[in-house]
């Protein structure tokens, strides 16, 4: 009968002993290799002031690009220049190539084109895509509205830390 | 991943330390209100943030939880007599009342006034709806009682379980929040579960297995969307609200009882997880009741006459891998309640979170996460009484509900999400 332990009962069950807190140590310690070749876009101006403060610490691969001063070389969402924090320009199409995790940073509506194909071209490229929403009782509808169908999770959220916290947790 | 530092902030509750002191802000669930069902009923043992406490009900019926240990030669009170309003310690007699006031010390002159001196810890013990609540802190800062929903509604509708879980509190509490799970490990209770079957929210659930979250501030601590497709243009939302410390509930299934959890730390590698059941609006039925005695649902089956479930880590969980095999369990371990447990419970006793490799759908645990540490922080460096505190806020509902996709679930749901007497929950 499944289930039954016929063993006598002065040995514990499997399961007993291997979550005795001694038996911890014996975890394998292998380092943990950064997971996420992260990119992270600010939408708009508090945004990109934002991504400045969280890209000054130490990141493992994370990229910081902002869509201040962004604007549309052709009818593809590909073809969207943006720019990295250096104010050197980017083509949309070629900061997405290679990552697997875009974590897009809105603080009101200004950027939801920019939101919107952001969000298509990661769900098109199979790119989880996450997005942190700041602000107060939220000046950044349409922001949300155009993140929603591609985001795998949108944060709304009043504290700035949540960047970093968020991107820690992810060690990008 | 988490730091060790930050993990282990959040994971020591015991007198003296940052979380320690957060939870002693809040009323918490120290037993269930069955554990004294009557005056002079032998006391019991309760260990709660690493304090270890006897609780008693005098023959006036008045409720005590003082230090478990007599302050004459530290003799456990579990073995006191619980007699003429007061618990004697039946080594040498000292007596106290439900304060732990000491009342008699026999050894004494008759009319010493010796035992005025001696007066163990305690802490108030008072019963709002199947449960015994107890604060911990500064009496100077006790807040109003709760408020919980299920707590509040007359006995009839509600049914509360509790069952002790080997691990930390953290670890248990992070499944409550934590509704990408569902799909797998659960997969098997949505069809066959009494108290889960047959709602229509069942068939977005199934029909759909990458749900999509949207996490935002509460009052009182957070809200997790998950979003699932439904019909053409709209979306199925199972809204689960958190209440700090520790309070969570499940999205509603139907006309389903609508349930939830309180998860109390008792030292840092245990932990108490209650699990309620309550209809707002109506009776529940024997059935539902029986259902949830008979450990279905987020309920245990648990060892007679005691709060262990009868699968636990001795028994490997009653694991049956055909069942595993056949797809009628996930894991092999029936029953959603020991499905959770056993796999936090497998993780250790306080689980090492500086190896975890986190996703984005994790963002309700990343974000409760920071939003405990900076609670905790904020009380240590500036007195700031946390969220969660005020039994305002713990007067919010989990709801399931189909939208439009365009609306947001925050706006659509604020009504949804409010306890209102007398109203049904928003289910599907
Ligand atoms: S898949 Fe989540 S712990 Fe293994
Ligand atoms: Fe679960």
């Amino acid at each position: 009968m499944p289930g039954t332990d016929t063993r006598p009962s002065a040995y514990p069950s499997e399961c007993a002993r291997a979550t005795a807190p001694g038996e911890s140590r014996f975890r394998i310690d292998a380092p943990i290799r950064p997971a996420r070749n992260a990119r992270v876009i600010a939408l708009d101006d508090r945004a990109t002031a934002i991504a400045r403060r969280v890209a000054d610490r130490p990141w493992a691969k994370a990229a910081f690009y902002t869509c201040q001063a962004a604007s549309d070389i052709g009818p593809l969402p590909e073809q969207i220049v943006l720019h990295r924090l250096d104010a050197t320009p980017a083509l949309l199409g070629e900061v997405l190539t290679g990552t697997d995790v875009v974590v897009v940073l809105a603080t009101e509506d200004t950027g939801a084109h920019y939101a919107a194909a952001v969000g298509r071209l990661c769900g098109a490229g199979g790119i989880t895509t996450a997005g942190v929403v700041l602000g107060e009782d939220f000046e950044a509808d349409d922001a949300v509205a155009a993140l929603r169908p591609y985001a795998r999770v949108l944060l709304l959220s009043a504290d700035e830390s949540d960047v970093t916290e968020l991107l820690t947790a992810l060690r990008v | 991943m988490l730091r060790k530092d930050i993990n282990e902030l959040l994971t020591q509750t015991g007198p003296g330390t940052p979380m320690g002191d957060l939870f002693r802000q809040y009323w918490i669930p120290a037993l269930l209100a069955e554990e004294l069902p009557e005056n002079d009923a032998p006391p019991v043992r309760v260990k709660l943030l690493s304090e270890r406490m006897i609780a008693f009900r005098d023959s006036e019926g008045r409720y005590g939880l003082v230090d478990e240990f007599c302050a004459h030669r530290g003799a456990s009170l579990w073995f006191g007599r619980n007699e003429s309003a007061g618990l004697r310690c039946p080594y040498h007699g000292w007596k106290y009342d439900y304060t732990g006031q000491c009342i008699e010390v026999p050894s004494e002159a008759d009319n010493s006034s010796f035992c005025q001196n001696v007066k163990l810890t305690s802490y108030p013990l008072v019963k709002v709806g199947d449960l015994l609540w107890t604060y911990m802190g500064d009496p100077a800062k006790q807040p109003g009682l709760p408020e919980f929903e299920f707590a509040q509604v007359p006995p009839e509708q509600t049914y509360t379980s509790k069952r002790w879980q080997q691990c930390n509190w953290l670890q248990a509490f992070e499944g409550g929040i934590d509704s990408s799970h569902v799909t797998f490990l659960h997969s098997g209770g949505l069809k066959t579960d009494p108290l889960f079957k047959g709602a229509k929210g069942n068939e977005y659930n199934m029909k759909d297995t990458k749900p999509f979250f949207e996490v935002a501030d509460s009052e009182g601590g957070l809200f997790v969307g998950a979003r699932r497709n439904a019909e053409e243009g709209s979306y199925y939302w199972r809204i689960t609200p958190w209440v700090m410390p520790a309070f969570t509930m499940v999205p509603p299934r139907g006309d389903h009882p609508v349930h939830g959890h309180f998860w109390v730390p008792i030292d840092d590698e245990n932990c108490w997880t209650y699990s309620f059941d309550y209809h707002p609006v109506r009776a529940l039925t024997d059935t539902e009741r029986q259902a949830m005695i008979d450990g279905h649902g987020v309920h245990s089956r648990n060892i007679p006459g005691t709060y262990r479930p009868a699968a636990n880590m001795d028994n490997d969980y009653l694991i049956d891998r055909e069942a595993q095999k056949r797809g009628e369990t996930y894991s092999g371990v029936a029953g959603i309640a020991m499905q959770d447990a056993s796999l936090q419970e497998s993780m250790g006793p306080i689980v090492d979170r500086s190896k975890e490799r986190l996703v984005p759908a994790d963002s309700g645990i990343i974000k409760a996460r920071q939003k405990l540490r900076k609670a905790a922080l904020a009380l240590r460096d500036e007195g700031v009484t946390p969220p969660g505190v005020d039994p305002a806020h713990h007067r919010v509902r989990s709801a399931a509900v189909v939208l439009p996709q365009a609306e947001s679930f925050l706006d659509s749901c604020r009504d949804a999400v409010t306890v209102m007497p007398g109203v049904p929950q928003s289910s599907v």
